[in-house]
């Protein structure tokens, strides 16, 4: 309560730094998949492992990006958490709809299933920590 | 992998998350103990993953060792950055971000327990 005559606040600090610490788990969840999925067999599903590594490098940038903070940072952070909120809807539906499409598994596959649908949810917290600490906030 | 020492690891690290989410909900930041007991987590974690890599080394066999080699270093870096980064900014919060990584490594050493021997789900 102390902070809100202040322009912006911070994404990094507070309950941010959760938000830092698990887009930093799944930057490198999603990226370290991707790497060993495109070096050992992208034969087999190149659309899967190629999401895989898009997934790797959204969450690389989300994480860097909140965990920055700055005015520039938070513009570069949504960006990559609505490429992330669209990436995880378009995957998980299309994966359930034409399971074909996606014989291999990414992080999005099913809204998240093997990842306990964080990977749906954070998302949407990310663009309401964005909106709490966006500038101006009346509290 | 050894079952016992996996499960150890995974004993270890869920009092990890627990005490990280109690610590939070009593709005207070990771005391000392609890910074100690993060380390020994990685430690065990740590000679684990170096019990197992020095096996796969030997010729033990895994069906996935890509996979496996990637769980085995990713398993072990995780509570240090935490670590640091809950005690960069100590708050309730910093309890949770410690709690995320056990989480992790808990997670990690279930999925490597199923990549060891496959049959364990079949």
């Amino acid at each position: 309560m102390n902070e809100q005559r202040a322009p912006v606040r911070p994404t990094n600090t507070g309950p941010g730094r959760i938000l830092v610490a698990v887009y930093g788990l799944f930057a490198i969840a999603a990226c370290s998949r991707a790497g060993v999925q495109l070096a050992t067999r992208f034969h087999e599903a190149p659309l899967a492992y190629l999401l895989s590594a898009v997934a790797g490098v959204v969450y690389l940038v989300a994480t860097f990006t909140l965990a920055q903070g700055s005015q520039t940072s938070r513009r570069l952070a949504l960006v990559a958490i609505l490429i992330e909120l669209v990436g995880v809807l378009t995957v998980g539906t299309a994966s359930l709809v034409d399971p074909a499409a996606f014989p291999r598994a990414t992080v999005w596959s099913s809204y998240g299933i093997g990842y306990g649908f964080v990977p749906l949810v954070l998302p949407f917290l990310g663009l309401f920590w964005l909106w709490r600490t966006r500038a101006s906030s009346v509290e | 992998m050894i079952s016992w020492l996996a499960y150890t690891v995974i004993a270890l690290a869920g009092v990890s998350v627990v005490w990280g989410l109690v610590t939070a909900v009593a709005n207070k930041p990771p005391g000392k103990a609890q910074l100690i007991y993060a380390g020994l987590v990685e430690l065990v974690t740590l000679v684990q993953s170096v019990i197992a890599g020095v096996r796969l080394a030997l010729g033990a066999s895994v069906p996935e060792t890509a996979t496996t080699i990637g769980y085995l270093i990713g398993i072990v870096i995780l509570i240090p950055i935490a670590w640091f980064w809950a005690n960069n900014e100590r708050t309730r919060f910093s309890g949770v971000v410690l709690a995320v990584a056990a989480m992790a490594v808990l997670a990690m050493t279930l999925r490597l327990l199923v990549l060891w021997t496959p049959t364990i789900l079949q």
